[in-house]
């Protein structure tokens, strides 16, 4: 973690959750997240396969992971620490790109099992900063998909200005 | 998401989706303005700009005032947030990795129903 300039943003405006319901048992699911066969298989946006997948599954071990694009170069590794790990329950690492200055986010998955065998798993990301929050959810708006998404992103932008004291 | 987001994503993305009303928000993002301020610069009828007003509002981009002689239309920034974030890079990155882990683990299930069968 960086200095205290970054803890004083509220943690609100630093998370993101993202929710699923699968058809399928918690056990199944934390398999998933467990080994490098696994994560090989399905971890990443389509077309963007990990190619490099190190992991050693256990508190305090360390996981290293990087995504081949389209264009077949790999992307700048990424990864840190499994912070706790509940097993069919919850999982918990840090994580950033091996980058200097790269900020870190702690990311939190917790698999709740439902009615009849269903599975909610919910991803829940803390950002160190706002800034770092704003930049990874927008991400999309490079390869926004027409004039009318780059205007959209146009007038967030000018209002995310208005809006900062 | 829950399908009411859903929904309202739907109407926010609709209302985006004409040049008129996309310039009617860019307008608003610098300050309210009422009908007829809006009018002015877009060689429409009021009629048409009041049509378009109502699309922003159903998908929550603006609100009306409650000022009944002038009603100044306000952007709203939280249904643009929103929509923001579903185009975010973070996001999307999760919603097509779950994709491709709802087909995995479909996949685990399989094997082992088999394995359980030998």
């Amino acid at each position: 973690m960086r200095g205290s300039e970054s803890t004083q943003e509220p943690v609100a405006d630093r998370e993101v959750v993202i929710t699923r319901v699968f058809d399928a048992p918690a056990r199944l699911l934390f398999e998933a997240y467990s080994k490098p066969e696994h994560i090989m298989k399905w971890f990443g946006p389509k077309g963007w396969p990990v190619t490099l997948c190190e992991m050693d599954f256990r508190k305090g071990g360390r996981f290293r992971f990087a995504m081949t694009g389209p264009d077949g170069m790999q992307g700048t590794p990424f990864g840190g620490e499994y912070l706790e790990i509940v097993p069919n329950r919850r999982i918990v690492y840090d994580n950033g790109f091996e980058k200097p200055g790269a900020e870190r986010m702690i990311v939190t998955v917790t698999y709740e099992a439902t009615a009849a065998g269903k599975t909610t798993l919910t991803i829940h990301t803390l950002f160190a900063s706002v800034a770092m929050k704003n930049e990874h959810l927008g991400g999309g708006y490079e390869r926004g998909t027409g004039s009318g998404l780059d205007q959209l992103a146009d007038l967030v932008a000018e209002m995310r200005r208005q809006e900062s004291p | 998401m829950a399908s009411a987001t859903l929904q309202q994503l739907d109407r926010v993305f609709g209302a985006l989706a004409d040049p008129t009303r996309r310039a009617i928000l860019a307008r608003l993002a610098s300050g309210e303005a009422t009908v007829n301020e809006l009018v002015a610069p877009f060689e429409l009828s009021q009629p048409t700009i009041s049509k378009h007003l109502k699309v922003l509002e159903r998908a929550g981009l603006v609100s009306r005032g409650r000022e009944a002689q002038f009603r100044p239309v306000r952007l709203q920034a939280a249904a643009l947030a929103g929509a923001a974030q579903w185009l975010g890079g973070y996001r999307r990155f999760w919603e097509e990795s779950l994709d491709q882990l709802d087909e995995y683990v479909k996949d685990m299930k399989r094997k082992e129903r088999r394995r359980e069968r030998k």
